[in-house]
């Protein structure tokens, strides 16, 4: 069981990270001055719109030469460019701390690849790990001394056990501050994950799913009679594993691929499939940038 | 069906809950962990699906290996069936291999039922159980001689044919009798049709029983071919009889040469018999009688026979002395065709071989140098190396000897006067046929090849001539010293030694079977042997001096036995035993015999464990022939 390992990444990985950004695909409302253009109106150098002028507003704002032409006052109004906040969202669950390689550890330096990007973005990232034991967050780090905060956060971040993964889901859609990019790193082993996903999708959530899944999922090498224990604690299985059964198996497991994409796609939800045999690095230089996830 | 071994269950008792505890203690699984159990659910859900199934399937293994346990304890247990069959340990097989076994009732011959039946026996053997193959009809044989071999028993029993000799079972049961006597726990099996001799003196010490082979009794036979010169040519004498219980219409065809000739419709009553009397010209040399193949008869071998004629190869006949007309014309009454040559009292170097003359008259002479061939003297003047001449006697009474003489067929001699006669003492040869005062009056008998007849008296000094007699004692007479020369001659019966008198100069005798083959006889002290006369047909023997042909003859071989035409097969065989029983233990007695069928058992718990193995290795047979769809895609 892995609880860390001593660094995420190595720096050659980092500096590639460095020239990457998140890519969104609206405007979203933050809190603080930042980078990403906000739904808001603000100061930026780019025009947005005229209005009137109404008792209050800051006269250094009205335009001149509108008043000049029409003799009314306008205001002239600009873009706001507003700082992002990015959630990540680690399913910390036992299931998750299994695989070889490790899921959970695959999804540590996913999240901590994409959290550098945004906070190299000059966003605001929040950490949220959710396990019964465990369910840890990292409150929200701005700029790229953040990185320190996060990398630290991710690395220490224990395997909790259990957990109801529609409970954390809508606990974190009803108290998250500013709705934004959510990155969710999990492998929706869970007979509720439709539930999970539509609670997120309540609050305008740009999602982007990773379903995180260990070689030995996808294709398991079984052979004989099992008793299968359930890491999670669950009721064990007795199975007879031969060929026949473990195509079925696999049949299983991409029909439920199926559905959680389909549902996915309906809902805007972006679904990227992460097998933790393939390199970190090359999901998320390759795979996430053709996907439109990352520029 | 019963066991021999019932203890052997036991085992069952013992392993088969070895295997289910083995079986238990097996399911207890390996325990594997995985992250969740979340998709095996929705796997195990649709396994369930149908469970019934998928349940026995799992069980597939346990139940395959109880079958594989109670297979090989039924194997051990010996179950057997009580078949027809023998109890002893010392088996005695008769198999009658007579010409009426060569019956095809049954479907096969009822010789190869009675090998089926043979084998049937021999495999019932208990383990060490010995036995002894005896085929019975015609010479006697033993191809197999109390042996364990099962597989020497087998072939000796197969190699087993029909042979046309009769079907006396006394030397076979005599010689089993002997073998059971000496061995304990013996029994004597005859398989057989019942058509056969059986000695009524004789105690077999064992049990003997009796296989019946053998369902119809429909059979019509040709039971005489007969051809006789006659003055218009030839003529052939042909009689067909219906050996079974229904009457019965069929087709005789006569071939004359290898040519057809006439047919006959003959409609026969049971037992009936018919004849046909047909001039046919005086060339023909080969006459076939054939009856139409019938779907009723279940004998094919006698429906045809052969006839020869020999006739125009005159025999030649020589007559030393003063001329006798009597002899002469009582030769040339006779049926056999004799070209007589008379030959003055003074010739005394005879050139011509026995082949062309094989018989001659010293009619009241007796040369320096006697002729080659067959002699008959009548009234020797003087010794010669065959017998001695003592003295004369007058008015000598004739007593025919004792027995069954066949020169005085049909010839009554007590009536007949003689005047004078010499009386000659004989050689240890000759046997008296007729015995007066003083000394044997007819001789007849046989050295180094030649026989010889001597009569003691002339007939001219007797009223012999006059009577009725006389004709038929010279036919006969004829008829010994120059065999074949008879009607009755060239018939010879399967297995019957085909005899030929030949004189020092013949070189080589050939004999062409009805197969076509040519094969050479056996020469031996004048005589030309052939004994493998047991193809029925036509057989042709040359005589050869050097290269050149100087005698043919035909001969034919034919069944003509009621005996054996006679199928109908009898239920039961009446075989005196020492244990007091006059017949034969048949059917519902023979039921002592055990089909083991252990073996049975043994190989389908073999083939069991193949398939279990098959499903124990399933998986890979599964990857194997994925990957070979895969490479064939």
């Amino acid at each position: 069981m892995t609880t860390a390992t001593p660094q995420l990444f190595d720096a050659a990985f980092v500096r590639k990270l460095d020239r990457m950004s998140l890519l969104m695909k609206r405007a979203m409302a933050g809190d603080l001055q930042g980078e990403r253009r906000s739904p808001r109106r603000g100061s930026s150098v780019e025009f947005s719109d005229y209005r009137h002028y109404t008792s209050g507003d800051d006269f250094r704002q009205i335009d001149w030469n509108m008043y000049a032409r029409m003799e009314r006052f306008f205001l002239k109004l600009f873009v706001a460019e507003e700082e992002l906040t990015v959630h990540l969202l680690i399913d910390n669950t036992a299931s998750m701390d299994w695989g070889e390689p490790n899921k959970l550890q695959y999804a540590r330096r996913t999240a901590g690849a994409l959290g550098y990007i945004a906070l190299a973005s000059l966003d605001r990232v929040t950490v949220t790990a959710f396990a019964n034991e465990g369910g840890k967050q990292l409150p929200g780090v701005r700029g790229r001394r953040g990185a320190i905060p996060l990398f630290d956060f991710l690395q220490k971040l224990p395997a909790g056990r259990g957990g109801s993964f529609v409970e954390s889901c809508r606990r974190y859609a009803r108290t998250a501050r500013n709705a934004g990019p959510l990155i969710l790193c999990s492998d929706l082993m869970d007979t509720q994950w439709e539930e999970a996903l539509r609670a997120l999708t309540v609050r305008p959530f740009e999602i982007t799913l990773i379903h995180t899944l260990a070689p030995q999922e996808i294709r398991p090498q079984l052979d004989g009679d099992f008793r299968l224990v359930d890491a999670e604690g669950g009721d064990p299985i007795e199975i007879t594993a031969d060929l026949e059964s473990l195509r079925r198996y696999e049949q299983n497991l991409q029909q439920w691929r199926g559905e959680i994409e389909s549902f996915c796609s309906g809902r805007g939800i972006t679904y990227l499939f992460a097998d933790t045999s393939s390199p970190v690095e090359e999901f998320v230089l390759s795979t996430l940038r053709r996907r439109g996830v990352l520029r | 069906m019963s066991l021999l071994a019932p203890l052997a269950l036991l085992g069952a008792a013992i392993v088969g809950p070895l295997i289910i505890a083995m079986y238990l203690l097996k399911l207890r699984r390996e325990q594997h962990t995985v992250s969740s159990t979340f998709l095996w659910q929705k796997m195990v859900r649709d396994v369930e699906a149908n469970a019934p199934w998928q349940r026995l399937r799992r069980n597939w293994l346990l139940l395959l290996q109880l079958l594989i346990l109670a297979l090989l304890v039924l194997a051990l247990a010996r179950p057997f069936f009580r078949t027809a069959g023998i109890a002893g340990r010392n088996l005695i097989v008769i198999i009658d291999r007579s010409a009426s076994m060569g019956a095809t009732d049954v479907g096969q011959t009822r010789l190869a039922a009675a090998k089926s039946q043979a084998i049937a026996l021999v495999d019932q053997l208990p383990d060490g159980g010995r036995a002894t193959v005896i085929a019975a009809g015609g010479q006697m044989e033993v191809p197999a001689a109390s042996t364990t071999d099962r597989r020497q028993l087998r072939d000796a029993i197969n190699g087993i044919e029909v042979r046309f000799g009769g079907s006396d079972l006394s030397p076979a049961l005599t010689l089993a009798a002997a073998l059971t006597s000496r061995e304990a726990e013996s029994e004597v099996a005859i398989i057989s049709d019942g058509n056969v001799t059986v000695p009524t003196d004789l105690q077999v010490p064992a049990t003997v029983r009796y296989f019946p082979i053998g369902l119809q009794d429909a059979n019509i036979a040709v039971s005489a071919l007969n051809l006789q010169p006659s003055a218009a040519g030839q003529t052939l004498f042909a009689q067909a009889t219906n050996y079974g219980n229904a009457e019965s219409t069929r087709r005789m065809d006569i071939y004359l040469d290898g040519a057809l000739f006439n047919a006959y419709n003959l409609t026969l009553g049971p037992g009936q018999a018919d004849s046909k009397t047909i001039e046919i010209p005086a060339q023909v040399r080969v006459v076939e009688a054939r009856l139409d193949e019938s779907t009723g008869d279940a004998l094919p071998l006698d429906d045809q026979a052969w006839a020869v004629s020999n006739a125009g190869d005159n025999t030649q006949v020589r007559i030393v002395g003063g001329g006798n007309r009597f002899l002469e014309t009582a030769l040339a009454l006779s049926p056999a065709n004799f070209q007589i040559t008379t030959v003055p009292t003074s010739t005394s170097t005879f050139t011509e071989t026995a082949a062309q003359v094989p018989m001659t008259i010293l009619d009241g002479v007796v040369p320096v140098e006697l002729p080659p061939g067959n002699l008959f003297f009548i009234a020797p003047p003087r010794s010669t190396e065959f017998f001695s001449v003592t003295g004369e006697v007058e008015f000598p009474a004739l007593r025919p000897a004792a027995g069954e003489e066949p020169l005085l067929r049909g010839v009554s001699l007590s009536d007949v006067s003689v005047r004078r006669a010499v009386t000659v003492a004989p050689g240890s040869w000759a046997r008296t046929v007729v015995e007066g005062d003083g000394g044997p009056v007819l001789l007849a008998g046989e050295r180094d090849g030649r026989r010889v007849v001597v009569l003691t008296f002339d007939i001219h000094n007797s009223d012999l001539p006059l009577q009725i007699a006389f004709p038929l004692l010279i036919s006969n007479i004829a008829n010994y010293l120059v065999p074949g020369s008879g009607a009755d001659a060239f018939q010879l019966i399967p297995g019957e030694v085909l005899e030929v008198q030949i004189d020092a100069s013949i070189t080589e005798v050939r004999i062409t079977k009805p197969s076509g083959e040519i094969v050479a006889a056996t020469l031996e002290a004048g005589k030309a042997l052939f004994v493998d006369t047991g193809a029925l047909g036509p057989y042709i023997v040359e005589q050869f001096q050097g290269n050149e042909l100087v005698g043919r003859t035909r001969y034919a071989v034919n069944l003509f036995s009621a005996d054996e035409s006679k199928i109908q097969p009898r239920a039961e065989l009446a075989v005196t035993q020492a244990s007091g029983l006059q017949q034969a233990e048949t059917s519902d007695q023979n039921r002592v015999g055990r089909q083991e069928i252990w073996r049975w058992l043994a190989a389908a718990a073999l083939a069991v464990l193949v398939i279990e193995w098959l499903v124990y290795q399933r998986n890979g047979l599964a990857f194997l022939r994925d990957r070979l769809r895969r490479r064939a895609a």
